[in-house]
């Protein structure tokens, strides 16, 4: 049987405060971490990449810009910037672990780290709506072909969002593509060794296509 | 305009975001949306309505733009609640209110049929915001959307106004520091500028060349421009007093260039402090420019080697989104939405004093690389961030999220 044809989907979020006090110290901050939702964490260190801000290139996930940026301490951002959300079996784990390094930080330092009055950390949570974008695609390489066009917040939705959706956290793509037997096994290798979490969406669309060219005369090859 | 504005963007942002909005929009078409502010020239908000509720017709949305009127009591109230929700100390009598609610009383005799049968109205800033409570019929969803910094308001101001906004459905600030606690969600949209605009297109050099003739400003020296209203909050007398340590050591002409809106009686005072403290210096060129003054400001900035936006208060900050949009670097004040797109080595610098813009300055002026660098990055990033259609698309989410009831949904799926 062929399989379904891949809808192509887009998303749009609209970000809203979650609702908790701001915080101004790295005390405030850890309370609050504690309380707050898993939308509220999903958004500070993934959709920070739909929404709009500056790519950061330092840091991915907004705790550890604020940790270097506003409380100046450099050694807490760089432990919770090398946090990778998408390596944790759930974000109650990372919510977790990142209480472990801020009670750690607290325990190291004679002093609790604040930023001034103005610089505090806004705790905030986005809603996604999902719509269809009316295309449908039937063979695999016109898809692959068809990501070098889609919009970044269709990338973000079908490869990076897929993974809270899909079993065994797989992106969009990959899970319609791996319906065509071995062809594009590859292909599907390569994407898999794509570091996204430290890609811009435009960069991770060019690594996704580039990895196809790279691949092309293998991929045919098989038939 | 013409029927297809939208298609214009494409070459811009690209047609899938075009085609984007369009799925959006027809998911409320024929929705009757309604915005209300105080003033239809002047000033950024009645920049954004103008392109907003064009594009939302273009969309099949029933959409409209009232401005309340008022006397110049009026306008001074209002002006006193914009500076007590900046922060400064205000005195807010009974006869002032009287004054406000009266000429909102009178404003909604016009205006309640059309308020009461929206599906959506947008209330922004204080100036209209005793609206709601006037229309106790109301059918649809009532958004207050604050483009001013609140942060740290005049107590008695924002109590005031508190009870006036509370029972919006939803409130909408331009960036999180400013967002207040309220009893309904508090959505985070920025602003965005029109890249199409005569503020923001692109202009012959024969254009800019002559802009400069017109205002006797000469190109023999690089070109420092702040475009704002003449308000203390912008710091004016800040940037001469930079510009003037700064020319101790380094040729260069300062531009301070603003228009006046109908709804700022303060502009003319501070316009003559202005003039006082530049006192004559034949560097310092200072434009009282009309508020249709589009086409002139974009050649000042596109003239100039730096921006500067030295504000000590700022909502968003839209000429720095411009200046950076034309790939010039900004000096901009360390507050309010300017730190979210000057960023310290990639698209200018922040600072927080007249000697700490003059120091950026004079580095930048010694490095036209540098100047070039910030320049491609300050363009890349309003492209993927504040332009227009990013900025629709957050409105159109957020009605098509209100009408879908996503307070307590992550995701809403619209098919």
């Amino acid at each position: 049987m062929e399989p379904e044809n891949f809808i192509v989907k887009d998303c749009t979020i609209i970000t809203r405060m979650a609702g908790i006090p701001s915080a101004m110290t790295l005390r405030e901050l850890r309370e609050r971490l504690r309380i707050c939702s898993i939308e509220c964490i999903y958004h500070h260190f993934c959709e920070i990449l739909i929404r709009s801000s500056f790519d950061d290139p330092e840091y991915r996930n907004d705790f550890a810009v604020w940790a270097s940026r506003y409380l100046r301490d450099r050694i807490l951002a760089e432990r919770l910037g090398i946090l990778d959300p998408y390596k944790f079996d759930d974000l109650e784990d990372l919510r977790q672990k990142m209480i472990e390094i801020m009670d750690q930080r607290l325990s190291e330092l004679p002093y609790i780290p604040f930023a001034k009055k103005g610089e505090d950390f806004y705790f905030m949570q986005a809603t996604t709506l999902i719509f269809q974008t009316g295309i449908e695609i039937k063979e695999p390489e016109e898809l692959i072909k068809f990501i070098a066009k889609m919009t970044n917040s269709s990338i973000y939705y079908h490869f990076i969002d897929s993974r809270r959706r899909n079993p065994f956290e797989k992106d969009d793509f990959s899970t319609w593509l791996i319906k065509f037997g071995k062809k594009y096994t590859p292909l599907l290798k390569a994407w898999e060794q794509i570091d996204f979490y430290f890609y811009s969406l435009s960069e991770l669309k060019k690594a996704l296509v580039d990895a196809f060219w790279d691949l092309k005369e293998e991929i045919q090859s098989v038939k | 305009m013409s029927n297809k504005i939208l298609d214009s963007y494409e070459e811009v942002v690209g047609s899938l975001a075009i085609s984007q909005l369009r799925q959006l929009g027809e998911r409320l078409a024929g929705k009757k949306v309604v915005h209300v502010n105080s003033t239809r020239k002047g000033g950024g908000v009645a920049e954004i309505l103008e392109w907003l509720n064009s594009l939302l017709i273009e969309l099949g949305i029933e959409a409209s733009w009232e401005v309340i009127e008022g006397n110049p009591d009026f306008f001074n109230v209002t002006k006193t609640f914009h500076n007590g929700l900046q922060g400064n100390q205000v005195v807010l009598t009974k006869a002032m209110i009287e004054a406000y609610e009266n000429t909102v009383i009178e404003n909604v005799k016009k205006l309640r049929p059309k308020l009461e049968d929206a599906d959506f109205v947008f209330i922004h800033d204080p100036q209209p915001a005793p609206l709601l409570e006037l229309c106790p019929k109301r059918k649809g969803k009532w958004i207050w959307r604050c483009h001013i910094d609140a942060s740290n308001p005049d107590l008695n101001i924002w109590k005031y106004l508190k009870n006036k906004v509370e029972g919006y459905d939803a409130s909408i600030f331009s960036i999180p520091d400013f967002a207040k606690q309220l009893p309904h969600p508090q959505y985070i949209i920025a602003p965005s500028i029109d890249p199409l605009s005569d503020k923001n297109c692109e202009l012959s050099n024969d254009e800019i060349d002559n802009t400069l003739k017109k205002y006797n400003i000469q190109r023999d020296v690089p070109i420092l421009t702040q475009i704002s209203r003449f308000d203390r909050f912008k710091d004016p007398i800040g940037v001469i007093e930079a510009f003037k340590l700064l020319n101790k050591a380094v040729d260069a002409r300062l531009v301070l260039a603003g228009g006046g809106a109908t709804d700022d009686p303060e502009g003319m005072a501070v316009l003559e402090e202005v003039k006082e403290s530049a006192a004559e210096n034949p560097n310092i060129h200072i434009l009282l420019l009309p508020s249709d003054a589009h086409r002139e400001i974009n050649a000042l900035q596109r003239a100039s080697t730096i921006v500067i936006q030295k504000s000590i208060k700022e909502g968003f900050g839209l000429t720095v989104t411009e200046a950076l949009w034309k790939k010039r670097p900004v000096i901009g004040g360390n507050v309010g939405g300017i730190r979210l797109q000057v960023y310290n080595h990639h698209t200018g610098y922040l600072v927080e004093t007249p000697e700490g813009a003059a120091l950026r300055i004079r580095e930048m002026l010694h490095d036209s690389a540098k100047i070039k660098r910030f320049g491609l990055t300050g363009r890349q990033f309003v492209r993927e961030n504040f332009l227009l259609t990013r900025h629709l698309r957050e409105y159109l989410t957020l009605m098509i999220g209100l009408l879908q009831g996503m307070r307590d949904h992550l995701y809403t799926k619209i098919n």
